[in-house]
């Protein structure tokens, strides 16, 4: 096994030459171009400047996105919300459109990190993170959210199953892109969503796991039209558990099916052990019970509650 | 090994003993004026300010920056080190390797075993194999990066008992046993023979983290005599003076320890200043120049002492009417790299003979056999932290009693009640409790707060789920005053002025517990001034008495009666002053409250400060310094029998917990926790310390564990090392007991460590209550209380 | 390295100053501003020691670039004394209660409790436990800091 000096030697300092604070999305992307990819989209600072101080991330120059215009608004157009780029996870939480419309965003939004860090952090910057548990990327992975990234080629818009590439790494290069808007379909009637973490303190610590699961019902018949289950650290990024999904669309709703989507999920999870985390047995054992009580709540709150 | 039983009607009590020891408690028969009450914090303003400076608040003007190259590996011989290129680099000082250290190139606070600078071998990783000062911290860093060390690894030992085994590589040269202690009482063999049920059990502790919110800084300030003065958050000045004069190869009078405001301690800072202490010293001297060494949070926790983790295997005996006839124990605790706190000091010093002495708990047990092993390995090394070898124990004592409990089918709180300490018990160790035993009064005081009768039958699924239960434990628990050690003594200083003020000056520090508080307030009372009349010096070599170390639980003991002999002195030429002055008998006067005054005639009073200026301007004594040294304590390493300390403080805790059936997940829902604290000086600050005691042995529980993989931590930040937050600590309810302890000042005993210690096997035995399943290997994080559930297999309701 | 001049209020008074690059708003406030009662315990945002309030907001200041402050108002501990020494309610709430201890967290804790009260002055149990969940306190067990952020808020009450 090799180390590095970073990992027994610590500094008080963050290491870049330039703090540049862009006025417009198209100053900033010609910021980051400039840097050729030495330079770091930041907005909150949560994730990055720890980073920068642990030398995780080595850059030239910060790019601070957090006074670009239009960039802030929680809107509803038509079916769709649209989370801009820099709404914190404080006004996720507070957003009274989020918390009847896509409430399972804002319950994991009220479960990152502390009161401060949701003042500062926010979700495309949660996303961006990569991370297998990001406590938002759980809830938006569910919703089918997907992600509008900017480049000084244009804009493109990715669905976030693939905008998750593993090892922390996402379609948005935050050395030379930046996450404009996350947009997903307003949740309605016979919708019901279900937002789970479970951890070894109650604030102020990564999830052992997040579960976030969406339902759509067929109210009349009881049948499940449609379900979706995103849970974290299973897989090298945020997972959906297909395999379960599939158990549950179109079924009628049973308790036997819920089972039934939890030993699917059970089988299809490989997450990892880790001493401080928990190992993947118990991960394991663990999505089985999230799926199951996430699901059961979910169809509660879509109407069509397990018998 | 021996099997001599041991009479110990040979022991004496130590109130016969020592009759000379007591009455220190009452000087007069009116009730205290300002002991007992709830002053607020002398420190308090400054500290809700922000204007209160720690280490890291002072100017660093002037100063260099140290710091400190570790090694990357738990076990390897150094072969080579090149330190040219951090030389060269423009802004540093010094780049120094093993052989620039003057003198003596070792520190530790028993056995000075850890190398300022390692020369020829690393121990840990972490371990210090080059030190550098330069200007600025960032030149300090990248000096830091350019030495190039070249070592070869050598096959390191992970666990203390695959240390003892005779081919398993050696950390240090004697050997890896650092210590072995035994204790026998009785004859073990012939108790479990009359048992009705014998059970057997292992529990293991991990290394733990101290988590003082406050980093470790240090400063070194070479004086214009020669003098180094080294200045940083410590709970031991005196213990760092006597290790930098050796590593400075210097006299200790050429040394000065200066202690400022301590962001916490909690037994951590009597190590780690030594460490930091040695370094900066050296730097200090290399370049004659101020050198400031300041750790980052991650280096905290690679770097400094951690409680000792232990195996401790127990069998324990009843008889079916529920009383204890023999205990039989092992303890293997894991000192880690270097010696630190961990060794014997003489005759009942060190963690595990603290460990061995407190192993059965407070329980009467005729029958005790115990033997404790202290282990090298290339782990980071154990340290004091609040309850140095206690918390360990009481994880096992306390789980071990409820299980044989339910063997015998009692329950936890009559097995308590039928073999706990009372007056005139003999403890593990033989010492005949002659006095202040106030172990039943909190139990049963808490069990009335707690309503335990009427949960400890209202146990069971609490939601309509039936996913999560309820239960109830007990954690019982004890702890002495003092260290147990020949030199445990304590000087004070009063210095009373002629316009009446204070000064006391002791080397006591305060490091949150509130030791600046109560200390005046005991000296305030004895003299009859107010508390604010009171200042307190800052504790420095250089101007305080010998005092010890801040650790112990025994400030408030030992250095309340050491105050309160000093005040005495000058009180005497007070009073001998305001009896001329008043012309009234001295023997009729009472000074109280900034007055003295005729008790037979109050009308005839005197302003304290008059007679203070008179005093004063007559040349009359008004410097006291007081001397006390708690009764001699014993310990025979044949046996372990012996008063290894003088008093012990009593608790009781409940604790109520619901436990998710399918997740292990556990929230602590009541408690409430009863002490037997002799006398509360300052009730407030003693709950408190209660209130912060039973958080962090509710982390001890559920959440904490230093993981450590083959020598290297994997969580070195605080957001990996999870202390508890407000979230998950519950409404804790303390009640205070007073049953006199005859050596005590006011009859006060310690009360710093005590309360973490009953609080985690509490929450512990809840958790089994609720679920059925136990948790023997700490912590009882979810997936350990899950696969506990799992393993247990028990039907429930 | 690069430097750039910020204009922000802190504590009611308007400051100017040039800072380099790499600056974090707790460095800019205690080395070169002076300020030392905003405290460092961890450098990542998880200690809470170091929370000062960004337009009434707590913030951690140790992940937070100095540049985030321009044209805002910050306010830290030493904010919350009044000109002539007098203290702010949860300052006198903190040491009568005996919430204070060692005193690191005290002023992330502070802070954060001003922000809490600021929008609520009779908040519940649980919603100050939450308030306070982003400071980590290792002496206090919490207990007597929820006590005081309660009576404080019931004092600012009775003075409005």
């Amino acid at each position: 096994m090799s180390y590095a000096f970073k990992d027994f030697h610590w500094a008080n300092d963050i290491r870049v030459n330039e703090y540049l604070l862009p006025k417009t999305t198209a100053e900033a992307l010609e910021m980051l171009a400039e840097y050729k990819g030495q330079a770091q989209v930041v907005s909150g600072g949560t994730d990055v400047i720890p980073k920068l101080r642990k030398r995780e991330l080595e850059v030239e120059a910060l790019v601070d996105i957090s006074r670009l215009p239009g960039m802030s608004d929680i809107k509803q157009k038509g079916d769709k919300i649209i989370l801009g780029g820099l709404v914190t996870h404080a006004r996720t939480v507070a957003s009274l459109l989020i918390r009847e419309k896509a409430g399972v965003l804002a319950e994991g939004a009220a479960r990152v990190g502390s009161p401060q860090i949701r003042n500062m952090g926010t979700v495309a910057g949660n996303l961006a993170s990569g991370h297998p548990a990001a406590d938002t990327s759980m809830p938006l992975l569910a919703l089918n959210a997907s992600v509008t990234i900017a480049s000084t080629e244009g804009e493109r818009v990715v669905d976030l199953p693939q905008f998750f590439q593993g090892g922390n790494q996402t379609a948005a290069d935050s050395r030379r892109e930046i996450i404009t808007q996350i947009s997903f379909s307003a949740l309605g009637k016979n919708q019901g969503c279900c937002y789970l973490r479970l951890s070894k303190r109650r604030a102020l610590t990564i999830a052992i796991l997040v579960l976030a699961t969406v339902v759509d019902v067929d109210p009349d018949e009881k049948t499940i039209r449609d379900a979706a289950i995103a849970i974290g650290p299973v897989a090298p990024m945020p997972f959906r558990a297909r395999d379960a999904e599939e158990i549950l669309k179109g079924a009628p709703v049973s308790k036997e099916i819920v089972e039934r989507a939890g030993d699917a999920a059970y089988k299809e999870s490989t997450p990892e052990s880790s001493v401080v985390w928990g190992s993947d047995e118990y991960k394991k054992e663990m999505v089985k019970v999230f799926v199951r009580r996430g699901l059961y709540k979910a169809l509660k709150r879509a109407g069509c509650p397990v018998a | 090994m021996s099997t001599k039983t041991h009479d110990h009607k040979q022991i004496k009590t130590l109130t016969k003993d020592k009759p000379d020891l007591q009455g220190l408690i009452k000087t007069s028969q009116m009730s205290p004026s300002v002991v007992g009450k709830s002053i607020v914090r002398t420190d308090a303003l400054s500290k809700v300010t922000g204007k209160l400076a720690f280490g890291a608040d002072y100017s660093q003007e002037g100063f260099l920056h140290g710091k400190i190259l570790r090694s990357p590996y738990p076990h390897a011989v150094i072969k080579s080190i090149d330190i040219e290129k951090a030389k060269n680099l423009s802004g540093v000082a010094a780049v120094l390797t093993a052989e620039d250290v003057p003198g003596r190139n070792g520190f530790g606070a028993i056995i000075p075993d850890q190398p300022v600078i390692c020369g020829d071998k690393v121990r840990f990783v972490g371990d210090g194999v080059a030190l550098v000062a330069a200007e600025t911290e960032k030149i300090a860093n990248q000096a830091l990066e350019l030495i190039k060390v070249e070592y070869d690894l050598l096959p390191p030992v992970f666990d203390p008992i695959e240390a003892l085994k005779e081919d398993a590589p050696k950390v240090h040269e004697k050997g890896n046993l650092l210590s072995y202690n035994k204790l026998r009482k009785g004859d073990a063999e012939k108790g479990f023979a009359q048992a009705d049920v014998i059970i057997e059990r292992t529990y293991k502790v991990p290394f733990l983290d101290h988590a003082y919110l406050e980093p470790d800084i240090c400063m070194a300030i070479p004086q214009v005599d020669g003098t180094m003065l080294v200045e940083g958050p410590m709970q031991a000045p005196f213990t760092v003076r006597r290790n930098i004069n050796a590593v400075l190869g210097v006299p200790i009078n050429r040394v000065q320890a200066r202690q400022i405001s301590m962001g916490g301690g909690f037994g951590g800072k009597e190590d780690s200043p030594i460490d930091l202490g040695c370094r900066a010293a050296v730097l200090a001297h290399h370049t004659r120049r101020p050198v400031r060494i300041a750790l980052e949070r991650e280096e905290v926790t690679l770097q400094t002492c951690k409680r000792h983790p232990m195996t401790m295997k127990i069998k324990i005996g009843a008889k079916k009417d529920g009383s204890l006839v023999a205990f039989e124990g092992v303890i293997y605790d894991e000192q880690g790299a270097y010696a630190s706190l961990g060794p014997v000091i003489p005759p009942a010093g060190g963690s595990h003979i603290h460990a061995m002495i407190m192993m059965s708990g407070p329980y009467e047990i005729p029958n005790v056999k115990i033997d404790a092993y202290l282990c090298f390995t290339n782990n980071p090394y154990g340290g004091a932290m609040r309850g140095f070898g206690a918390p360990q124990v009481h994880v096992a004592h306390e789980q071990i009693i409820d299980e044989l409990a339910e063997a015998l089918g009692t329950t936890p709180f009559d097995i308590r009640r039928r073999n706990g300490l009372r007056e005139g018990s003999a403890t593990a160790t033989g010492q005949v409790l002659d006095q202040s035993v106030g172990l039943h009064d909190t139990l049963e005081s808490c069990a009335k707060a707690f309503d335990w009768e009427k949960k400890y039958q209202d146990t069971g699924y609490v939601n309509e789920e039936k996913t999560k239960r309820r239960g109830v434990g007990i954690g019982m628990g004890w702890y002495r005053t003092s260290i147990g050690t020949n030199n445990d003594a304590c000087g004070a200083n009063v210095y009373v002025h002629e316009d009446g003020t204070v000064l006391l000056s002791t080397g006591i520090t305060e490091m949150g517990q509130g030791s600046f508080t109560v200390l005046p307030q005991i000296c305030a009372e004895e003299l009859g001034v107010r508390v604010e009349d009171v200042r307190v010096a800052r504790p420095d070599t250089d101007a305080v008495p010998e005092s010890g170390p801040t650790v112990g639980s025994r400030s408030t003991t030992l250095m309340g009666n050491a105050i309160i002999l000093a005040a005495r002195q000058v009180k005497k030429s007070i009073l001998e002053m305001a009896a001329e002055m008043l012309m009234v008998p001295l023997t009729r006067l009472e000074s109280r409250d900034r007055r003295i005054y005729d008790r037979d005639n109050p009308d005839t009073v005197l302003e304290f400060r008059e007679a203070a200026a008179r005093c004063m301007a007559n040349g009359k004594r008004l410097i006291g310094q007081g001397w006390w040294a708690p009764p001699a304590p014993s310990l025979d390493p044949e046996t372990g029998q012996g008063n290894p300390y003088f008093v012990y403080t009593y608790s009781t805790h409940m604790a109520e917990v619901n436990v998710d059936m399918e997740t292990g997940e556990v929230e602590v829902t009541d408690y409430v926790a009863a002490f037997d604290v002799g006398k509360a000086i300052n009730p407030k600050a003693l709950e408190g310390q209660i209130e912060g005691g039973v958080a962090m042995g509710l982390g001890y529980a559920l959440t904490e564990e230093v993981a450590i993989e083959n020598g290297y931590i994997q969580n070195l930040s605080l957001r990996d090392y999870l202390i508890p937050t407000s979230l998950d600590v519950p409404d804790i309810k303390p009640i205070i007991l007073e049953v006199e302890n005859k050596f005590g000042p006011y009859g006060a005993k310690g009360i710093g460590e005590m309360p973490n210690l009953p609080a985690t096997p509490a929450i512990l035995n809840a958790i089994a209550n609720a679920c059925g399943g136990r948790v023997r290997d700490l912590p009882a994080d979810p997936e350990k209380v899950y696969w506990a559930i799992k393993e247990a297999e028990i039907p429930l309701d | 390295m690069k430097e750039m001049e910020i204009q922000f209020q802190l504590n009611g008074c308007d400051v100017c100053v040039d800072v380099p690059s790499d600056t974090l708003l707790v460095d800019l406030l205690r080395d070169t501003l002076g300020l030392k009662g905003t405290k460092t315990g961890c450098r990542e945002g998880e200690c809470g020691a170091c929370t000062v309030l960004l337009d009434d907001i707590p913030v951690n200041s140790c992940i937070l670039p100095a540049f985030k402050v321009e044209g805002r108002s910050v306010t830290t501990i030493e904010g919350l004394t009044k000109d002539d020494g007098r203290l702010d309610p949860i300052q006198e709430a903190f040491i009568q209660e005996g919430a204070v201890q060692c005193g690191f967290c005290t002023p992330g804790m502070i802070m954060n409790a001003k922000a809490l009260l600021g929008k609520d002055p009779h908040p519940e149990e649980g919603k100050i436990r939450e308030a306070i969940s982003g400071v980590q306190c290792r002496c206090t067990g919490y207990q007597k800091i929820v006590q005081a952020v309660k009576s404080a808020g019931q004092k600012m009450d009775s003075t409005r």
